[in-house]
């Protein structure tokens, strides 16, 4: 072995075991997933080691399927590991992971006044007795998107209810005879997606998964009837393929992005890939907010998600893992973030920025956010994934028509109390 | 006398030398998990320490005799294995018997039954799925251009459907190697015994039933017990094809005790599932081992 073999292999040696040896106090640990915050992160990152001389943080990329990335920090939490640091979380991990004791409170390790900036609804998922645990990073929700060529072609307007999105569907259908052209898809394959459609169409005919005394209400007269038009979307006015019960949100932007459907309910992140320069519906495409129920004007319909910054309540640098997330949503970044990279800010002041008159999309976006509709997260707290796949099997059971809307909704009414014990 | 005892003696320590090694791996990956499943089952706590371990009997084996969803998951699984295992041994011998014949090309046309056994299950499932998609899969294709249909069919979206969607892709997958082990007991066939039977006036049909068949008992066993395990413990299968879907219709126990444990987080309950299983199949291992037993 010659010399330079010897100290590369000694380099190593030493880069092995003095890791964690040298992981000072100001050394942390951040995942997030490599696409969903886009470049940002980098750049976030790189002002912030700049801004905290001698603080350095390295980036974990973890998954962007947020099933993956929660498997793999369960395993970590549940070992009470101090990294990473600083992690992304769905807006319907925040409760659960708050109330199993993984999150530090943010109140005194964040400014007060830079926690009353954020979106109050996405706060309130991530509070668990008054304390918050997690800063809103960004918002993303479910929209309406329409062929405008379509509509024009047929002297359609721009639905705003059910009842118009069904008619505008079959005059389209009758009109271009085309087997392979569809009214409406969406994701309804047994998946959270599909309890964020059911609680956009029943929130968008005023029902509410839990009514004003806080008791589940999901077989209120108002959600059976909005579910009934679920079922009739595909059974009566047959606008809909059979394959959206196996749909996810990618299944549903394929087909409408080949030109096969008038209408299209998901999440913001497809306007990308459909008006990429060879997506063939390109410029031929926009998006409004979810419809609602004649006669609803005012009720909410577009279902949130969206991401959050926790610290990890076993981290060993916890003051400095909160200056990073307060970092990432000050007003400048979450502004550069919404004007480069199309990301929907967590707080509400970034809107009424001036910058922000040319950033259309984003201004769109949150005008659809507005009459957002969370999920139950914050108050079914670990007990979400349970209540949210009860309530997916049942309105699957609905869907397939093995159970009459009412009898599904009561079936799950029973399965939810269950689950929470009331 | 004495010498020839020592010698035994030397035998069995040299077999206890080579045995210890392997055994103390096995209790050590297999029996200790198995058992300590068997105490989560029996208590309520949470993995990371936040709620400590507090015995509580029998209350997570009563909430199961009462849960709809793990009579459903028991159901699918028995009704998954019942229908793919007969498949896949007719299909076996058939192969076997096939692959015993001496033919052109005999080399390639064992590779190719073997190969969608040698591939991951993930993979194949999810060439399958694409396969049975309703709007570009290859199915619908062919069955819509050819007029057999009108609306494309739903195949893993209709409950009898997606069941028999997952039996196909488990007799595709596993046939080849229910052939394989087949195919070995064929080959350890004495040939005379065929002559014997041709002297005797046996015919094509007679040979297969009085001949083959009865030698063939002891691999069709094992070959039997090794698919029946694998059926009643299936989980990439559904995962991967129908994640249970439609609502619960294939949802298997693994899946089911996949969803508990790591979705629900809830290791308890997931536990008591999981003893349930290793019961229905431990006990399903005993009716064959004891069929294996009088019957030779």
């Amino acid at each position: 072995m010659n010399n330079s073999k010897l100290y590369a292999v000694g380099l190593a040696a030493v880069m092995a075991f003095g890791a964690p040896i040298t992981a000072l106090a100001q050394d942390l640990v951040m995942s997030i997933g490599s696409r969903g915050y886009g470049g940002m992160v980098e750049r976030n990152i790189e002002s912030f080691q700049a801004a905290n001389p001698g603080a350095t943080v390295e980036w974990n990329k973890v998954s962007d399927v947020p099933g993956d990335s929660r498997k793999l920090y369960v395993t970590g939490l549940m070992a009470r590991s101090s990294t990473p640091d600083v992690f992304a979380i769905d807006v319907i991990w925040a409760g659960e992971f708050a109330q199993r004791g993984w999150l530090e409170p943010l109140n005194g390790l964040i400014a007060d006044d830079q926690i009353a900036a954020y979106n109050p609804s996405f706060l309130s998922a991530a509070t668990v007795d008054d304390k918050v645990y997690a800063a809103p990073l960004y918002l993303d929700g479910t929209h309406l998107f329409y062929r405008t060529d379509l509509l024009e072609k047929y002297g359609l307007e721009v639905p705003k209810t059910w009842e118009d999105v069904i008619m505008a569907s079959k005059t389209v259908m009758e009109g271009e005879n085309n087997p392979q052209l569809y009214g409406f898809v969406s994701m309804w394959a047994k998946i959270e997606g599909l309890f964020m459609n059911w609680l956009s169409f029943t929130g968008g005919n005023g029902a509410s998964f839990f009514d004003a005394d806080g008791n589940v209400a999901v077989n209120s007269p108002e959600a059976i009837a909005a579910t009934q038009t679920m079922v009739d979307i595909l059974y009566k006015h047959k606008i809909a393929p059979d394959s959206i019960l196996t749909m996810r949100p990618n299944d549903a932007r394929t087909l409408f992005q080949q030109g096969r459907s008038v209408f299209l309910m998901v999440q913001d992140f497809v306007h990308a890939p459909l008006s990429a320069a060879d997506s063939p519906v390109a410029g031929k495409f926009d998006f409004t907010r979810n419809p609602y129920f004649a006669g609803n004007k005012d009720a909410h319909s577009t279902a949130l998600g969206g991401w959050l910054l926790a610290v990890n309540a076993n981290s060993e640098n916890k003051e400095a893992a909160a200056k990073l997330v307060a970092h990432f949503t000050s007003f400048e970044n979450q502004l550069s973030a919404a004007l480069d990279e199309n990301r929907a800010p967590g707080r509400t002041d970034v809107y009424k920025a001036p910058e922000m008159e040319t950033a259309s999309l984003i201004r769109d976006f949150g005008a659809n956010f507005a009459v957002g509709v969370v999920r139950p997260s914050a108050k079914t707290g670990s007990l979400y994934p349970r209540v949210s796949e009860a309530m997916q099997i049942e309105i699957t059971n609905a869907l397939n028509q093995k159970k009459t809307v009412e009898k599904a909704l009561n079936d799950a009414a029973a399965a939810v109390k269950q689950i929470l014990g009331q | 006398m004495t010498q020839i005892l020592t010698l035994e003696k030397r035998t069995a320590l040299t077999g206890i030398g080579f045995v210890t090694p392997t055994v103390l791996i096995i209790a050590l990956i297999l029996i200790y998990p198995i058992i300590q499943s068997i105490v989560l089952s029996f208590g309520q706590s949470s993995i990371d320490g936040f709620e400590p371990y507090r015995f509580v009997g029998l209350d997570h084996y009563s909430k199961l005799m009462g849960d709809s969803r793990f009579w459903n998951a028991l159901g699918v699984t028995f009704t998954f294995t019942a229908l793919s295992i007969p498949l896949e041994l007719m299909f076996g011998i058939g192969l076997a018997l096939l692959m015993n014949e001496t033919f052109k090309f005999k080399g390639w046309a064992r590779l190719a039954v073997l190969f969608p056994w040698a591939l991951p299950t993930a993979l194949n499932t999810l060439i399958w799925r694409w396969m049975y998609n309703s709007d570009y899969g290859l199915f619908n294709a062919v069955a819509l251009q050819s007029g057999l249909v009108e609306r494309p069919i739903n195949f893993l979206g209709d409950d009898v459907l997606a069941m028999v969607a997952m039996v196909v892709v488990a007799v595709w997958k596993t046939s080849s190697f229910m052939a394989l082990i087949i195919l070995a007991g064929l080959q350890s066939i004495p040939r005379d015994l065929f002559e014997a039977g041709r002297i005797d006036g046996m015919n094509r049909w007679t040979e297969f039933t009085q001949i083959t068949l009865p030698l063939l008992k002891g691999p069709i066993l094992v070959a039997l017990i090794i698919r029946s395990m694998d059926a009643l413990r299936t989980f990439e299968l559904p995962f991967n094809l129908t994640d249970g879907g439609p609502a619960a219709a294939t949802e298997s126990l693994s899946l089911y005790a996949y969803k508990v444990i790591f979705d629900f987080l809830d290791f308890n309950f997931g536990a008591a599932i999981v003893v349930v299983q290793f019961l229905v199949i431990f006990t399903m291992s005993l009716v064959y081992v004891f069929a294996l037993r009088n019957k030779d």
